[in-house]
């Protein structure tokens, strides 16, 4: 077989002669899809298992009354803004990732380093978002996991959580709401704590990457392939807050 | 010489790092200020605004018409965004809808088990709700501890 025919054979998607990947897509490229499709089976199963807690609640905390409160206003009352600057930021990060991912592709290295230093940046604010919202919420509850499992606590204490038209049913019977309560927060820090570990290790990556970058690994390499898996894997942990925020501040 | 012995072979390429083979830099991928380029980078922003406007729409929702409009409508238009969000997201950033049609089906069914997941789980937890609060066997039970 000649060299052009090789080459050739890669691009075309016809029948499989073997020599290349069947899918044209490296080992390690289709490696890391899989473990984000295992990662995302972990994710499912704690966001299902979420929702099954919350079916079984006869009442369940409202995200609107929960998520109201900003940095530096005080007691102004903003449900969801907080977070919908925490999914900006996470969104632009991810545009920053696809963009240094796109300089790759064309072996630009001083481009490659631009997008993957604001993909940082963005990456290291979101996760200080996340550390505000969590040192809030601690003094909200007292506490991070396990809260509200004490049967004297007066009503007043987790009654604020709850939209107007559960009040009635929390007053009625403050035992239920507080349990609800109780699982609504475990369930909070577990998942966005598990997510913000993976923010924690994608910045992490891209630094790594970002250093590699700089020092010409990937352009004596000849290729920017790691900067696509890692990209794969960022844009992934995107995936997942745009579902973390579905299931916990919206439905 | 034989081929094996020239650096810029194919051959070398299988035999040395084969994500040369399929990291684009064999298809012609020189000039980052070409069109072609300029388009790539004009069709990201563009889904960027796409992400940005669902996400103002569903918080719009949220804070406004989640208490006035039927609460399984809200839901509804909420897991519609959510998955088309996804969508874009997966199919332009990740580059999956570039790849090929074999790999994208690899990727995708196995995410199907999601399907029946939640069906399952959430109806056993609908299902546990009512036989705790309103079903008759519990009242049965009540009357009979009673």
């Amino acid at each position: 077989m000649s060299q052009t025919t090789v080459v050739t054979a890669a691009k075309e998607p016809s029948l499989w002669g073997g020599g290349r990947s069947p899918y044209n897509v490296s080992y390690g490229k289709m490696m890391t899809w899989f473990f984000l499709l295992s990662d995302a089976l972990t994710f499912g199963a704690f966001l299902i298992s979420y929702g099954t807690t919350r079916f079984f609640s006869a009442v369940w905390p409202d995200a609107n009354e929960v998520f109201k409160a900003f940095p530096f206003l005080g007691e102004h009352e903003v449900p969801l803004l907080f977070v919908s600057l925490m999914t900006f930021i996470l969104i632009m990060s991810s545009v920053t990732m696809v963009l240094a991912v796109h300089a790759g592709h064309y072996g630009d290295k001083k481009k490659v380093a631009f997008w993957l230093l604001w993909t940082i940046i963005g990456g290291i604010c979101f996760l200080s978002c996340q550390a505000w919202e969590w040192t809030h919420l601690h003094g909200e509850c007292g506490g991070l996991w396990g809260s509200f499992t004490d049967v004297n606590t007066p009503v007043e204490q987790f009654r604020r959580f709850f939209g107007h038209k559960s009040l009635p049913f929390v007053d009625a019977h403050p035992l239920i709401a507080m349990q609800s309560t109780h699982n609504f927060f475990n369930y909070f820090f577990t998942i966005t704590g598990f997510h913000g570990g993976h923010v924690t290790s994608g910045v992490i990556f891209n630094i790594l990457i970002l250093v590699n970058t700089v020092n010409g690994v990937y352009e004596r390499r000849g290729h920017y392939e790691m900067v696509e898996k890692i990209g794969l894997y960022w844009h992934f942990v995107d995936l997942v807050w745009v579902f973390v925020f579905t299931c916990f501040y919206l439905l | 010489m034989s081929t094996h012995h020239n650096q810029d072979s194919v051959q070398h390429y299988y035999e040395g790092d084969q994500s040369k083979l399929y990291s684009g830099i064999m298809q012609h991928h020189t000039d980052i200020n070409s069109e072609e380029s300029k388009g790539q980078v004009k069709r990201i922003w563009k889904i960027f605004w796409i992400l940005l406007v669902i996400t103002v729409v569903e918080v719009i929702m949220g804070m406004f018409f989640s208490h006035s409009m039927p609460k399984g409508l809200v839901n509804f238009f909420f897991l519609a965004l959510t998955l088309l969000k996804a969508g874009y997201i997966v199919a332009v950033f990740m580059h999956l809808g570039d790849e090929f049609k074999g790999f994208i089906v690899t990727v995708l069914i196995p995410l199907v088990l999601f399907v029946w997941f939640i069906i399952a789980f959430l109806a056993d937890g609908g299902f546990w709700l009512h036989m705790n609060t309103d079903s008759p066997a519990r009242q049965t039970i009540e009357h009979v501890a009673k």
